[in-house]
């Protein structure tokens, strides 16, 4: 028996095995470890306290309770916490005013200034919300604290404390874990430009070899006998992903999790698709490689997750809409999250079959041998 | 004509730039369209209202009030009324609303009584920018209408004025976003992700240069002890001039700040090029065949943007991770422009990126010589 193309390609090339067998699960446990905490964890933040009272450091200690600060870098004055900032040694600052303590007990509501860094835009808003919550916190005790101290009874101050309480909740990702939030993104887009490395290498090793037939039939055998190999081992690194999501995200689909298994092989397929049209229309390996960068590395930005689709311009979702990764990822979130019915999750598998439509038209134009470069 | 030897190589370094349509194709094509791709998702800059749903289970004039105080907050839409909340999920599960609001029976009488009542805001986690400017829209108009209610309380049972500030807001604590102030997307990624775009097409044309030259045997012609410096200066040059480009033009385009000296400027993106233009020449010797260096940049450009340090705290990420970061020019370049540029450090601040640099410098450009000198041995 003669072993097929797509798995002589594997044995001979060491690159395509690296693509096919080992980065796909590595890189997923890249991204699994550097969002591994879920949230980040103490951040640092600078105090500046001028007040030097009782309240300026019940303060203190009210921010360190929150698990997302880290108050413990305290400086002189405004300008040394703002060179620090500047430094990024820490990410946010807190600037206590002179007789805080004195105001906070006269009822006089005193002001407390947080800067916090939004360069990093992440960890500025988890900072953000991180010190509101605290201060409010914070405010709805002293002023406890404050009525009581009026001679308010007890009962009507416990009442009147916090009148509206509210109550928050995130749904599908009820921790608020930014692992789960990113890396269930980040993994998909990371999985499709390996598919289009790996299937532009393979053909790219396939015409390096021996020219391709011209007639379209023994051409589409050809083809077949070259990729199907690694199309079936890609389908199982992306089986592979869903399975590292589970295990290290504690993901748990509410919907039929078929439909992914069903999504990712149609998003395999629309990628290949794609990576053939693009070499047939380049005809040289680099400029191939060059067109994938260009229509794919920025996939992630444009599948919606961090800056919602809807947000974004025409011609951005546009563009977005020319990727498999984005419909792939609707489809993602209808099902693992939303747990959406079949109304929902019919038009991206749908537009993903679409990207099948060159192939005949692909394969008839792919080169009969590389062009030889300069 | 006898032009020195020096002069003859350098133009033959040029020629091989100018001469390889592929590599100009990256040089010219790819940095102008890269420059207009990466910004396009975010030309809105901040996320604009979400749908929500809200059930009214009070139909008061109160409830009726937070209603349109939250349609009026800029960054909630009120989109349905569904009855149940069978019909809520249904709407959140067709994407058609990313966020619900519960309004509690009694809320208007239990408000006006000062009996504790409470209100439900749910937000679609699924997208963290959603998520959050649901809850932020809805957080602000419960609080105001909670406030109002309290001081009107306050008032009707004659308490003095002027206590009613300290009692109903004891203290207020005021976050402002400072560096990228108008905590805008454009203003976060793109002075982190052109930094990026400038490494990462370096590596590829560079790379692509070095592989191709040495496998048509082109260090034989000239020396390489000469060659390869010279190389290096041209794509100095070339990326200088892009830098400008990237950092001048394209930064005042999309009005993201530029508070760094210029001698700063120039001194650490000369560093970040001469270190990445290494890295390129040591790739280009390492790898062996002109596309290579190509797929390293695609396969590598995630990992690098996730583990820079601009999205994800550097300090949450374990050891070895932050060890690999390491090993590229783009982690320390970003950071090191990052500071200088849009934070406003001064060039002390950011001497752990700078002998981060030197450092990888010194490493590839060590490993470049020595395979070279392999080479020239063997030919």
């Amino acid at each position: 028996m003669i072993a097929p193309d797509g798995v002589v390609a594997l044995r001979e090339e060491r690159g395509l095995r690296l693509l096919v067998l080992w980065l796909p699960p590595l890189l997923t446990l890249l991204f699994l470890a550097i969002f591994g905490g879920g949230e980040p964890r103490r951040l640092p933040v600078g105090v500046v306290d001028l007040d030097h009272g009782a309240e300026a450091r019940a303060l203190v200690r009210h921010l360190a309770a929150s698990p997302g600060l880290d108050p413990g870098h305290a400086y002189s004055s405004p300008g040394a916490a703002k060179a620090a900032l500047q430094r990024g040694d820490i990410l946010a600052m807190v600037v206590i005013p002179e007789a805080f303590g004195a105001d906070l007990r006269a009822g006089l509501s005193p002001k407390v200034a947080a800067f916090h860094n939004s360069q990093f835009l992440l960890s500025g808003k988890f900072l953000s919300s991180s010190l509101t919550a605290a201060g409010q916190d914070f405010a709805v005790r002293a002023g406890v604290a404050l009525r009581l101290g009026r001679g308010q009874p007890a009962p009507q101050v416990a009442a009147t404390a916090l009148p509206v309480r509210p109550h928050i909740k995130a749904l599908y990702n009820p921790d608020m874990s930014y692992a789960r939030f990113l890396v269930t993104a980040i993994a998909p887009a990371m999985w499709q430009i390996l598919i289009v490395v790996a299937t532009v290498l393979l053909l790219v090793w396939r015409l390096r070899r021996a020219p391709l037939p011209t007639a379209f039939g023994e051409r589409c055998r050809t083809l077949w006998s070259l990729l199907w190999p690694v199309t079936a081992l890609l389908w199982l690194q992306g089986l592979l992903m869903l399975v590292m999501f589970q295990g290290g995200l504690d993901w748990r689909p509410a919907g039929n999790v078929l439909w992914l298994v069903l999504g990712l092989g149609l998003m395999l397929l629309a990628v290949q698709a794609m990576a053939l049209m693009i070499l047939a229309l380049s005809a040289e390996p680099l400029r191939a490689l060059s067109l994938c960068a260009a229509y794919l590395a920025p996939a992630f930005a444009f599948m919606g997750v961090t800056f919602p689709r809807g947000d974004m311009v025409t011609l951005a979702r546009v563009w977005g809409d020319l990727m498999p990764s984005t419909h792939y990822l609707q489809l993602q979130v209808a099902v693992a999250d939303h747990g959406a019915p079949w109304s929902v999750l019919w038009p991206p598998l749908l537009i993903l079959l679409l990207f099948l439509l060159p192939l005949p038209l692909s394969a008839r134009a792919l080169p009969e041998r590389l062009e030889v470069s300069s | 004509m006898n032009r020195p030897v020096w002069w003859r190589a350098w133009l033959r370094e040029w020629r091989l730039v100018y001469g390889d349509t592929s590599v100009l194709l990256v040089i010219a094509g790819g940095v102008l369209f890269y420059a207009l791709l990466y910004p396009l998702p975010y030309h809105r800059n901040v996320p604009g209202e979400q749908a929500v749903a809200v059930i009214d289970q009070d139909r008061s004039a109160l409830s009726r009030q937070l209603i349109r105080m939250a349609d009026a907050t800029p960054q909630v839409r009120i989109v349905a009324r569904p009855w149940s909340d069978e019909q809520a999920r249904m709407l959140l599960a067709r994407g058609e609303a990313h966020g619900l609001l519960v309004i509690p029976e009694h809320f208007q009488r239990d408000l006006y009584l000062g009996r504790p009542t409470s209100l439900s805001y749910a937000g679609d986690a699924s997208y963290f920018l959603i998520y959050g400017n649901v809850v932020q829209g809805l957080l602000t108009a419960g609080t105001t209408l909670g406030v109002e209610a309290q001081a009107m309380r306050a008032l009707m049972q004659g308490e003095s004025p002027m206590a009613i500030p300290g009692e109903v807001m004891p203290m207020r604590l005021v976050t402002k976003a400072v560096f990228n102030d108008d905590s805008g997307y454009i203003g976060y990624i793109v002075p982190a992700v052109f930094v990026l775009i400038l490494h990462q097409t370096l590596l590829i044309t560079a790379g692509c240069v070095t592989v191709r030259d040495r496998l048509r045997g082109g260090l034989g012609l000239t020396a390489p002890g000469l060659a390869l410096p010279l190389r290096l200066s041209v794509f100095v040059l070339i990326y200088l001039l892009l830098a400008a480009l990237y950092f001048g033009f394209f930064f005042h385009f999309y009005e993201v700040p530029r508070l760094a000296g210029k001698g700063a400027l120039l001194l650490v993106t000369t560093l970040l090029f001469v270190t990445t233009g290494l890295c390129a020449l040591f790739m280009g010797q390492l790898l062996q065949r002109p596309e290579w260096p190509t797929v390293v940049v695609l396969v590598s450009s995630l990992p690098i943007v996730f583990t820079a340090g601009f999205v994800w705290p550097e300090a949450d990420m374990p050891g070895w991770v932050r060890g690999l970061s390491w090993l590229a020019p783009a982690k320390p370049g970003i950071m090191a422009l990052l500071k200088l540029n849009q934070m406003g450090a001064g060039l002390d601040a950011i001497r752990p990126e700078l002998t981060g640099l030197v450092v990888q410098a010194l490493g590839y450009g060590g490993a470049v010589v020595l395979m070279a000198r392999r080479q020239a041995a063997r030919a």
